[in-house]
């Protein structure tokens, strides 16, 4: 009995590969036929623009293809230039939080009403920037590259409160920083060898620790190293030139430089601010209209 | 014991009713910045309630009990209810700096007080944008 019982075993072990193994090829050759049968049908689906479609697909396909590779090899990379240029100005101003102090309640200026129509005035369009207030008289008034040139404008309260600015007179300060933006004196300043190797690199290993702090100290001593005499003559000669069209703001202008003149010769706090930038008196003298020699 | 069982359960359904007529969830939308609070009033200065990161989805409630200025908006995070500004949100998810490098933002490290600071800026900025020609 057990006898009988092995050999049908046997005999069912090696008919059952067989069987399995001629469905497969069935399967194989139903395939085949499918794709004959797709031959055939060719010609119809050409003329219904399906295969066209297929092809489109495919394409998109790969296309998807190229752009995952894309993002998946940005994944360990070093920020692009633009992209690392507004994350650092906002890493040195997260790091410097308490000491420019701009985590405050602070009044609403309406600078951003003033600045806008300023700008719109001059023929500035479709520019987007961010301006922070800080409660610190140790930063009077400062620019920090931002990304894709939303550059961030910083202007100390004390300074507005000392001054009595009025939201023209700070919005005239910032058309300065902005034409320092314009004319490259920002990033310039800032930018190191190492930011230009370092941008959109890849990482190897961990993130260079020594690279940020390196650039947190370029930034600080952006703020605290001013502008020279010939970057200031051309920035005011730029202001005059577009302030001229329109005499209330060459006014405004003007006598804001008086203001800051007098100012800053009668307070010690505010001493530096002819050397970061130099200097009212010599932005008066150069504003004003040459006198004739009879 | 029964009536109590009752009446538990009838008085549950009529909060459920008050709740859904009350609030409305107006939709799923994503927090812009790279990093922001929910704030526990409509006031940039205002307390956080918790620190989110970019593309963080955001539920926006529309609540009779709840009027605030239009620019902020009153959401669900989490388990937390709170306000955000409007123009923080987005109906899109969007294409954070996070998570376009993730590998470089990570490898910073940056503790709770820096986390919180990021966000408070976003808050305290001044937006200008001047219009298009």
């Amino acid at each position: 009995m057990i006898n009988i019982f092995k050999s049908k075993l046997a005999f069912a072990s090696l008919i059952f590969p067989l069987i399995a193994f001629s469905n497969e090829t069935k399967l194989q050759e139903e395939k085949e036929l499918e794709l004959i049968n797709f031959n055939s049908i060719r010609k119809v689906l050409q003329e219904d623009g399906l295969s066209q479609q297929a092809l489109n697909k495919k394409k998109e396909v790969e296309k998807l293809k190229v752009e995952k590779a894309k993002i998946n090899a940005q994944r360990s990379l070093y920020p692009q230039e633009e992209d690392m240029w507004g994350f650092l100005s906002e890493y040195f101003l997260v790091k410097n939080a308490q000491l420019l102090n701009w985590d405050y309640q602070k009044p609403e200026y309406g600078i951003d009403i003033s600045f806008k129509e300023l700008l719109e005035k001059l023929g500035f369009y479709q520019k987007k920037m961010k301006v922070l207030v800080l409660n610190t008289p140790s930063v009077h008034r400062g620019i920090l590259p931002g990304a894709h040139k939303e550059d961030i404008y910083l202007i100390s309260l004390p300074f507005i409160r000392s001054l009595d600015l009025s939201k023209l007179e700070i919005s005239l300060l910032l058309l300065e920083d902005f034409f320092r933006s314009e004319d490259d004196m920002v990033r310039s300043r800032i930018k190191t060898k190492k930011f230009e190797e370092i941008v959109g690199s890849s990482i190897k290993g961990k993130v260079d620790q020594s690279f940020l702090k390196e650039m947190l100290s370029r930034y600080d001593q952006s703020l605290k190293t001013g502008y020279s005499f010939q970057q200031q003559f051309e920035i005011t000669k730029k202001m005059d030139s577009y302030l001229k069209a329109h005499p209330d703001l060459w006014n405004t202008y003007f006598r804001l430089l008086g203001k800051i003149n007098e100012f800053i010769k009668g307070n010690n706090l505010y001493k530096n601010y002819i050397n970061l930038y130099p200097s009212p008196e010599m932005q008066i003298k150069w504003l004003s209209p040459e006198k004739k020699v009879l | 014991m029964r009536y109590f069982l009752l009446l538990l359960l009838f008085s549950s359904q009529v909060m459920a009713q008050n709740v859904a007529t009350d609030e409305k969830v107006v939709g799923l939308f994503y927090f812009l910045p790279l990093l922001g609070h929910v704030h526990q009033s409509p006031e940039k200065t205002s307390a956080s309630l918790t620190t989110i990161q970019c593309s963080h989805p955001v539920k926006v409630i529309e609540s009779s009990k709840v009027v605030i200025n239009p620019s902020w908006a009153y959401v669900e995070v989490a388990d937390y209810r709170g306000f955000i500004r409007k123009e923080f949100l987005s109906e899109k998810r969007p294409d954070c700096f996070q998570g376009r490098y993730p590998n470089f933002f990570d490898g910073l490290n940056l503790d709770l007080s820096e986390l919180y600071y990021w966000g408070r800026l976003y808050d305290q900025y001044i937006q200008v944008e001047t219009r298009v020609r």
